[in-house]
């Protein structure tokens, strides 16, 4: 990327009203150092448009916690063959992890809450990750949660792990998706999926902390669900500044 | 240099959170005394001085600060190790610096 792009706000109203392909085509094209956070669920659908836009500018990065499910690591290595493309697993800092266990012991999220291993497991290897782009892309979606991702933009300066004195872009192409429509993409191309989501398990994260969940449970009851439905409530209402 | 520190006021009447985590931690390393002035943006006044400047910047979070340096235009910072880091040039704790990205953006530990 040339430029310190790009009003980022007036693109999220451009690109809002686009299909994620051509978010997708849009910000491969601005970025070169651009890589895409695969989790090793549904969000496989980014992997496989990126790559019928531009194979050779794809890169993949997924954050490996050490906690995943071993069909998790299977379905990495699948769409890494799959593909043939490099996967870049990161991990978290071991002593940062050995500290965490030894005071806190192995399931510290059961008693505190998932915050503090979710920092140290996946926000510091995410954040060594992405000091190395200039942009990065994830298939987060606004169905996924209803109360905090309602507001995911399609594109945002990403202040909180850019470099200082630079500036991060990201993209979440798939935010005005439905589960449904990423489901109907993957069936007509075929895309490879994770095998627990035969299993009932809708979202996938690590698995202590992931459960399958019924049809008329949200997605969200499969995380964390020995939590209480609590929302972050930092931001202004906008209804109360004065125009 | 002028340092404004701008911290919210709920509709219910108290403060939020993260700006009492952010006093606190600003009382603790005797960063305050840095701060010329503290305003407050009451979510039940829009024209609080707080709201006003939050209004007047398009920021849609507190607490946040507001950097005014002679001849540049004013800086806006959200986050608070970024601030203590890039102004005010003092070490913050990585583990603590994780935390705060993860409070702030919740939807992250879904990946
Ligand atoms: S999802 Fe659970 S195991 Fe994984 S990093 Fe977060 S708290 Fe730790």
């Amino acid at each position: 990327m040339s430029e310190n792009l790009l009003s980022t706000v007036d693109l999220d109203q451009t690109l809002s009203a686009q299909t994620p392909q051509e978010i997708l085509s849009f910000a491969l094209e601005q970025f070169d150092n651009i890589a895409i956070s695969f989790s090793g669920a549904e969000d496989v659908v980014l992997v496989d448009m990126a790559y019928k836009i531009a194979p050779e500018k794809v890169q993949v990065f997924s954050l490996d916690t050490g906690r995943l499910h071993s069909e998790t690591y299977r379905y990495i290595e699948k769409v890494r063959e799959h593909y043939n493309i490099d996967i870049d697993v990161v991990f978290p800092e071991s002593e940062a992890v050995n500290k965490l266990v030894r005071e806190k012991g192995l399931f510290s999220f059961y008693k505190d809450d998932h915050k503090e291993c979710c920092s140290i497991r996946k926000i510091g290897p995410l954040r060594r990750k992405l000091l190395t782009v200039d942009a990065w892309i994830t298939g987060q979606r606004r169905d996924q949660s209803p109360g905090t991702r309602a507001a995911i933009p399609v594109i945002q300066d990403d202040k909180a792990f850019a470099r200082p004195g630079e500036s991060l872009t990201k993209f979440n192409p798939l935010a005005n998706w439905s589960s449904e429509q990423v489901w109907a993409y993957i069936r007509s191309n075929n895309v490879p999926y994770n095998e627990l989501h035969d299993r009932g398990f809708v979202s996938i994260g690590c698995e202590p902390c992931t459960r399958p969940t019924g049809p008329t449970q949200h997605e969200r009851e499969g995380r964390w669900w020995w939590e209480e439905a609590t929302l972050k409530e930092c931001g202004l209402h906008d209804v109360n500044i004065k125009k | 240099m002028k340092i404004t520190l701008v911290k919210k006021i709920k509709l219910d009447g108290s403060l939020c959170k993260k700006c009492e985590e952010v006093q606190q931690k600003l009382d603790a390393t005797g960063q305050i005394s840095l701060i010329d002035e503290v305003l407050i943006a009451d979510e039940r006044d829009p024209l609080s001085p707080g709201m006003e400047i939050a209004s007047l910047f398009n920021v849609e979070r507190a607490p946040f600060f507001l950097v005014e340096r002679e001849g540049k235009a004013p800086e806006i910072h959200t986050i608070y190790f970024k601030f203590v880091k890039e102004v005010l040039n003092q070490k913050t704790l990585e583990e603590d610096e994780l935390k705060e990205i993860l409070n702030d953006n919740p939807d992250l530990d879904f990946l």
